[in-house]
């Protein structure tokens, strides 16, 4: 129906008039002011509200939309085809092995993120060391080469493929094998069975070849006397775990020594809460010339120089058998003397329940300490010679003799498999000199060090864990070597380089490894290979342990001996120790940042190495703390280094830790601290890591950068002990722990903690002080390395430091602890006396893991302006990294100085380019922990992202959270088992076991913080009758 | 007030002779109202310099991050809360001469007020600045007001003393500001009368239409009253909040209830000093001797050997409490201060602060200009090092030995702080320049009735005690700007 109704807008368009009819034309029916507007008039009248309004509208708009800046766009590139196995958040676990332990590695999204222990691999693989922890990063490091090298016309080593290398390589080793002169494959030790059939298979191809081994850190010297004394080239398996008394000389067994992580374990078993509740420590007494890792642990050290090592033993040899071998005398050294005496007669005491190890590497000293062991019927117990250590098989003189051949120019090819002489032999020059004369230089090296770049192939090996492979480090123990990720660069794995250059019918590794446990391991073992790929690690039954007798005459060794010691101790001189430092070891991975930052577990010096001094010897040298001097010894060589106090020391020696100096390993790597291997020597056939220098001062001064620089605890309770007697007596002695409970008293109404309780404590006679767990955390936790500068001004990151202090045990001095924790021990603590003391040789060392302590009356979380750090009702002291506004308050006011403060963008920072600043290595970070940016603080969160994954694990599973469930970051890589983790509202988890311990206390809790993570205290197996 | 004679043992407020309204006016708006003098411009770039210098250091702070200062995992707070506690304290003396004094009728204070302020609102902009720029991320410094937000309802902790410290420092600021302008507006009306062009209209705008009526006379005595009301308590607040950033921690060396007290007349006490520093310079250099004379600066000597005993106590009793407390920790932190590694700084502290400030028991000494002015800058010194000493040595070996640290400062430490005097200067300068820097028609009060020439009237007019008058002649000896024969005769 058509509308007939009209609407019109106003009295002028009903009435039609002639303007309105006129304006209708226009688009605007009256015309607009811009004329006025614009003329300078219309500027200067009075604006208008609207007008204003307007402009406000129209500025607000256009700032909004400048505003609107673009993201920066970061490409995330979903699955277009799902793996089957990866779940986008959810990790996956692979077994693998690295230097010959079986390890689970953790990826995310395909990439490996996080070793851990394999809990299939038996009794004593409770954790890993640092370097285990570390290896993942050596995995993403940008300093590795992307391709293979060959050298080209020029003879530069430049960017090549595959193909090429394989033609030219082939086509040299044929010459090289019809030339009639040597070629020689040069590794470190190995055990992997596959890879030593490789290499026998390279050798049928060309039987010139000859498979050398040696180790930038020997053991020969152990093979060949237990191959002289027994018959048995071998580096026995130790059992720490069946000693009762461990009498060590020199042999850092706990750190660096054979299998550290391992031994830490038996050590600890025999030390820990769980043994001392059961009325039993072990006792150890270490005489060694620097201060180890494992003298810092030891009931009783006795500082010897190096040519005392020799007279000591043969003074404890004769000791226990009574016999009265010449030269058995240490004139010098009183304490020793009296030490020996009471060691003999406990050693005969604990006949089969002992062990005396050495850490020299010489062929007599060796022979000597398996006729002790033998005295004091080791052979069967502590020492198992029937299913041999197989980590170390090198053999010096063997090495030596290449070094010879390749002088006289017998030498057609050498191909380095995981080895780098250039950096690490004695004698460089001898090496490279050699190297020159040789036709075909083949490197397996990732990347361009000291040897590939001499080299005329760099056939890039692949990481460990892109690699196939296995491992045997005992006799009868198999594990798998399996790859984690695909190869991310252009590399290929050394042994299949070798089964193309051998021309095998099996060229694939992976094939290779595979035919090799179908057809000689899993026969043996029963298992199929699905079985190895699950459970990574396989140990067949082990032999009995025969028990051997020490039956030659000591006539020939004794002398040599003697010999040793007397070249030693040449007057003028000082003895220098050359050592492995438990951080940087013998320097493969110098080029790991983590490595480079973990600090010394004795002198908590990161990324350098120094000349330890004892201090009264430094004073008497003239030399104060990091006065830079210049060692020399008689071959020549000289490096510049600067001086740290070692207190325990041993007077007129020092020492220097091997594995720094690297000029070709990367950026992280080069140039940190100086190369001591120069000053290796080679006698009697095996390399010595002891030789004299002379000191001369250079007038400089270099601060090394540490990470703690008092060393005393001035007496203050924050540390606990007690002696062993005293503990037996009462098992609180020294905890203050006396009614088995600590009383808390509050002024405010306790919030409830319904459902889990998160506490941890830490038994300070099991930790060692290794520093694995801060390298754990560092990988777990996402932790910024911040370069040596950064260190030395007291800004590094770890979440979880080691603190170490020195006290001084001098007869009829020192205090006992003051009041109700008063015990027996009585130690010169505080600084100001230790200054006036004259004797510092006698140093007792005590280790103590802080972390932030969760504490429940948490100072810093009242401090905190912006409620950016908060407690947790299940007991953790929470920090939000996105509110933080980095006041630092909260730092000030903890007073166990566990927060740490980004003071920069250390991952996004080019003056801080340590290895995190490329998208490459960032692919090493956890993506369950938010990396933090500048400005902030953070600290300690207890790997609150693993709670909270175990709790989701046990609700999708459906069940309650199981003690165990969740294990920290630290504690799972504490060989020791020295940290406890779990809910202190379970009375029956593990942790509230310890807690209830009589030896707990708590650190500073007469402040009334009420911290989260007890600690027990230190005991110590002392004898009072050796005092220095 | 002004009414009524004044005793003539009272010493005159303002000096010199045929001093008129008018020649106040004159006298005082001379440097407002003429080009600037050579002095002024080498200290204005003097002070420029500095103030670039803190625009970039604080710039590289913002660019680098905190990294650029010297601190470090044990000590986090050195050279950044040390500048800002030393210029909230320097501030004190502003709201307590203007507020205190005025409250118990302190007329001499008349003459010093408007400066005391000004410096009072330039040191706490100067605090304001380390409040900022000390943080982490400096650019969510506004997180730690109460601001209605949506990241989630967040508030701020109520508990944190910072927060408290955010309040103190924020009130402290608008209320100086409130007072101070408002004590110029008749001034900036006086200047306006007298302007004409652009600053007339300019001084038209910032007089508020100040009319100088009765009615408004009165309200704006109330006013003034009604402030001085509101800042007295700060005066006593805003240091003891400083000072609770320190007393509520669990640091020994920090956790002190003595704080407080100690604080404030330390702030006073600093405060006053940099007053003299600052008015012994700008009397001589702007020919104020008439309106700050020998009195007022004898006044504020007073003060300072007060409040410097008050502060050499408190160091004294924290000792003595640390002994008498039992707690190693508490122990071991004071006797670290005066013999560890940073003894020079705490006997740098105890000689500026409590030795060398008892000199000014000589009459000689504290009514001798040079003397004054350098003990004032010793006094200041030794006020930073007495908050250095407090933050650093106490942090720098707490609990645990095994974290204990030396602090060294970077280049950039030093930067901000010069820099932070010379942005004081800067803005001390310019406010010379523009607005009075006596409180022009409060200083007028005190003709008629506390001014030598009506004092000399008095005398005259021979109804005196005689000796009190012999004595009152004596008391004018030590003033510099009182012309000695005229009262040879008498």
């Amino acid at each position: 129906m058509e509308s007939n109704k009209r609407y019109w807008k106003g009295l002028e368009e009903y009435k039609n008039t002639p303007d309105f009819v006129e304006n209708s034309k226009n688009e605007f029916a009256e015309p607009l002011p811009i004329e006025d507007v614009l003329n300078e008039a219309g500027l200067s009248t009075v604006t208008p509200r609207r007008d204003f309004l307007k402009a406000l509208g129209f500025g607000l708009g256009a700032v909004t939309l400048a505003a609107c800046q673009t993201a920066p766009v970061h490409k995330s590139i979903p699955y277009l085809i799902k793996p089957e196995e990866v779940v986008p958040g959810i990790p996956n676990y692979y077994v693998s092995s690295y230097n010959g332990q079986s390890v689970l590695v953790k990826t995310r999204e395909g990439r490996p993120i996080k070793i851990e222990p394999n809990p299939n691999a038996g009794a004593f693989n409770t954790g890993t060391d640092a370097q285990t922890q570390a290896s993942v990063l050596d995995l993403y490091d940008v300093s590795k080469l992307k391709g293979p090298l060959l050298k080209d016309s020029a003879g530069a080593l430049s960017d090549s493929n595959w193909a090429a290398i394989d033609q030219f390589v082939k086509a040299e080793l044929t010459k090289a094998q019809a030339s009639g002169k040597k070629i020689r494959i040069v590794s470190s030790s190995i055990n992997s069975p596959s890879t030593i059939a490789v290499v026998a298979d390279f050798i049928v191809a060309y039987p010139a070849t000859k498979h050398v081994q040696y180790d930038a850190i020997s053991y020969t010297g152990i093979i060949k006397a237990n191959e002289n004394s027994f018959g048995k080239p071998v580096v026995p398996k130790y059992n720490f775990d069946k000693a009762d008394l461990v009498v060590s000389f020199g042999a850092d067994f706990l750190g660096t020594w054979i299998s550290g992580e391992e031994f830490t374990a038996q050590y600890v078993s025999n030390r820990d809460y769980k043994s001392l509740k059961s009325g039993k420590m072990s006792r150890h007494f270490q005489f060694e010339t620097g201060m180890s890792l494992t003298g810092t642990n030891a009931d009783t050290r006795v500082p010897i120089k190096l040519s005392e090592e020799g007279p000591a033993l043969i003074a404890l040899y004769n000791a226990i058998t009574g016999a009265g071998l010449a030269g058995g005398s240490l004139p010098a050294n009183v304490t020793a003397d009296k030490a020996l005496k009471l060691v003999g007669k406990e050693l005969l005491q604990n006949k089969g329940k002992a062990l005396v190890v050495s850490g020299s590497n010489d062929v007599s000293t060796q022979i000597l300490v398996n006729a002790i062991n033998s005295a004091i019927g080791s052979y069967g117990t502590t020492i198992d010679l029937d299913n041999p250590n197989k980590r170390y098989s090198g053999n010096d003189a063997e090495f030596a003799e290449l070094t010879n051949e390749m002088n006289r120019g017998e030498v057609a090819a050498v191909l380095f498999l995981d080895s780098n002489p250039v950096y690490d032999v004695a004698n460089t020059k001898a090496f490279t000199d050699g190297l020159a004369k040789v036709g075909l230089k083949i490197s397996f090296s990732d990347r361009k060090d000291e040897t590939s770049t001499l080299c005329d192939v760099v056939a890039i090996n692949h990481n460990y864990l892109e690699s196939w492979g296995d491992a045997s480090a005992y006799e009868g123990n198999y594990s798998i070597v399996q790859p984690t990720i695909n190869p991310v660069f252009n590399s290929r794995q050394a042994e299949e380089s070798l089964l193309n250059w051998s021309n095998g019918p099996v060229k694939e590794y992976y094939q290779y490894v595979r035919n090799n446990w179908e057809s000689k391991i899993l026969p043996v073992l029963g298992k199929t290979w699905v079985d190895v790929l699950q459970t990574g690690v396989f140990a067949g039954t082990p032999k009995a342990a025969g028990t051997y007798t020490f039956g030659l005459s000591l006539a020939a060794v004794i002398p040599s001996i003697i010999n040793n010691s007397k070249a030693l101790a040449k007057e003028g001189q000082i003895e220098l120790q050359v050592y492995q430092s438990v951080a940087m070891r013998d320097g493969k991975h110098a080029n790991n940042a983590f490595l480079q930052e973990l600090p010394d577990p004795v002198s908590k010096v990161t990324w350098d190495n120094y000349i330890a001094l004892a201090p009264k010897f430094a004073d008497k040298l003239g030399y104060k703390e990091f006065d830079i001097v210049s060692v020399k010894d008689d071959k020549g060589y000289t490096i510049d280094l600067p001086v740290l106090i070692q207190p325990g020391q041993a007077q007129g020696t020092a020492s220097i830790a091997l594995g720094y100096g690297r000029t070709k390993v990367g950026k992280a790597g080069d140039n940190v601290g100086k190369n001591a291997y120069p000053f290796v020597s080679f006698t009697n056939g095996t390399y010595k890591y002891a030789t004299t220098v002379s000191l001369t001062a250079t007038g400089g001064r270099d601060e090394l950068a540490q990470t703690q620089t008092h060393h005393s605890f001035e007496g203050r309770n924050i540390i606990r002990e007690a002696t062993f007697t005293e503990y037996k007596k009462n098992p609180s002695a020294g905890s203050g722990n006396e009614h088995g409970k600590h009383k808390s008293y509050d002024l405010w109404d306790k919030y409830e903690k319904p459902g889990n309780n998160w506490v941890m404590a830490i038994d300070l006679n099991a930790c060692t002080g290794c520093g694995s767990c801060i390298v754990a955390c560092n990988v777990e936790n996402n932790i910024p390395v911040v370069g040596k500068d950064e260190v030395r001004r007291r800004r590094e990151m770890h979440w979880i430091r080691i603190d170490r202090y020195y006290s001084f045990n001098v007869e009829g001095e020192g205090h006992a602890a003051e009041g109700e924790h008063g015990t027996g021990i009585n130690a010169v603590t505080k600084e100001k006396e230790i200054a006036h003391l004259d004797n510092l040789d006698n140093v007792s060392v005590v280790h103590q893991p802080m972390l932030c302590q969760h504490c429940d009356h948490a100072p810093c979380e009242t401090v905190c302006p912006v409620l950016a750090t908060v407690h947790s009702s299940d007991g953790l002291n929470h920090m939000a990294y996105n509110r933080c506004v980095g006041t630092r308050y909260c730092a000030n006011n903890c007073p166990y100085k566990v927060r740490r403060f980004n003071w920069f963008n250390y991952w996004n920072d080019s003056r801080f380019d340590n290895y995190l600043n490329n998208e490459f290595t960032q692919l090493v970070l956890n993506p369950d922990v938010t990396t933090r940016s500048r400005g902030v603080m953070e600290k300690c969160s207890m790997c609150i992202q693993r709670i909270q994954g175990g709790k989701l694990k046990a609700k999708i599973e459906k069940r309650p959270l199981k003690d165990g469930d969740i294990k920290m970051a630290c504690q799972e890589a504490c060989s020791a088992n020295a940290i406890i983790f779990g809910d202190g509202n379970d009375p029956n988890s593990e942790v509230s076991k310890a807690l209830r311990s009589e030896r707990i206390y708590y650190v500073l809790e007469e402040i009334n913080v009420q911290p989260g993570v007890g600690y027990m205290t230190k005991i110590r197996n002392t004898d009072t009758t050796v005092q220095a | 007030m002004s009414g009524h004679k004044e005793s003539i043992l009272r010493e005159p407020l303002i000096t010199g002779n045929n001093i008129t309204y008018a020649k106040i006016t004159n006298d005082i708006l001379l440097p407002v109202e003429n080009k600037p003098n050579k002095a002024w411009w080498i200290g204005f770039i003097l002070s420029l310099c500095g103030a670039t210098l803190w625009v970039v250091a604080v710039s590289y702070t913002f660019w680098f991050g905190i990294g650029s200062w010297g601190l470090n995992k044990t000590v986090g707070w050195a050279w950044d809360i040390t500048g800002f506690v030393w210029w909230v304290g320097i501030g004190h003396a502003g709201t307590l001469i203007s507020a205190v004094l005025l409250l118990f009728r302190q007329n001499w204070r008349n003459s010093i007020n408007r400066s005391a302020e000004a410096m009072t609102i330039f040191a706490v902009i100067c605090a304001a600045t380390y409040v900022v720029s000390h943080m982490g991320r400096p650019w969510l410094a506004y997180w730690v007001l109460p601001l209605p937000n949506q990241f989630g309802s967040l508030w701020v902790n109520f508990n944190s003393p910072l927060v408290w410290d955010m309040f103190a420092i924020s009130t402290y600021f608008s209320v100086s500001l409130l007072f101070w302008y408002t004590g110029l507006l008749p001034d900036i009306a006086t200047i306006r009368d007298r302007a004409t062009g652009m600053r007339r209209k300019i001084y038209s705008i910032f007089s508020f239409g100040w009319s100088g009526n009765v009615k408004t006379w009165q309200r704006f005595e109330a006013v003034s009253l009604v402030l001085a009301g509101i800042s007295t308590p700060l005066v006593l607040s805003v240091h003891t909040i400083v000072s609770m950033d320190f007393a509520t921690s669990v640091i020994p060396g920090w956790h002190t209830t003595i704080f407080p007290p100690y604080f404030v007349a330390g702030a006073i006490f600093s405060g006053f000093a940099m007053v003299l520093t600052l008015l012994l310079v700008a009397r001589k250099v702007l020919g104020l001797e008439n309106y700050i004379t020998m009195f007022h600066i004898e006044s504020m000597n007073k003060i300072i050997i007060l409040t410097g005993s008050i502060v050499g106590v408190a160091y004294l009793t924290e000792f003595f409490i640390a002994w008498y407390s039992g707690s190693e920790y508490e122990q071991y932190a004071f006797i670290n201060r005066s013999t560890g590694p940073y003894w020079w700084a705490y006997w740098m502290m105890m000689t500026c602060n409590v030795i060398s400030p008892q000199l000014l028991w000589f009459k000689k000494i504290r009514t001798n200009i040079p003397a004054t002015w350098i003990l004032s800058i010793v006094v200041n010194v030794g006020m930073w090092f007495e908050r250095f000493v407090i933050i650093v040595t106490s942090l720098h070996r707490d609990y645990l030995p095994s974290s204990w640290a030396m602090f060294y400062p970077t280049w950039v430490d030093v930067s901000v702080f010069i820099g932070s005097i010379g942005l004081f200067f800067t803005l001390f300068l310019l406010f010379l320049r523009v607005l009075p820097s006596i409180a022009i028609a409060e200083v007028k009060l005190l003709l008629k009735s506390a001014s030598e020439q009506a004092k000399l009237e008095q005398i005259k007019e021979g109804h005196l005690d005689k000796e009190q008058v012999a004595e009152y002649i004596e008391s004018l000896d030590k003033f510099d700007s009182v012309k000695q024969e005229q009262y040879a005769k008498i």
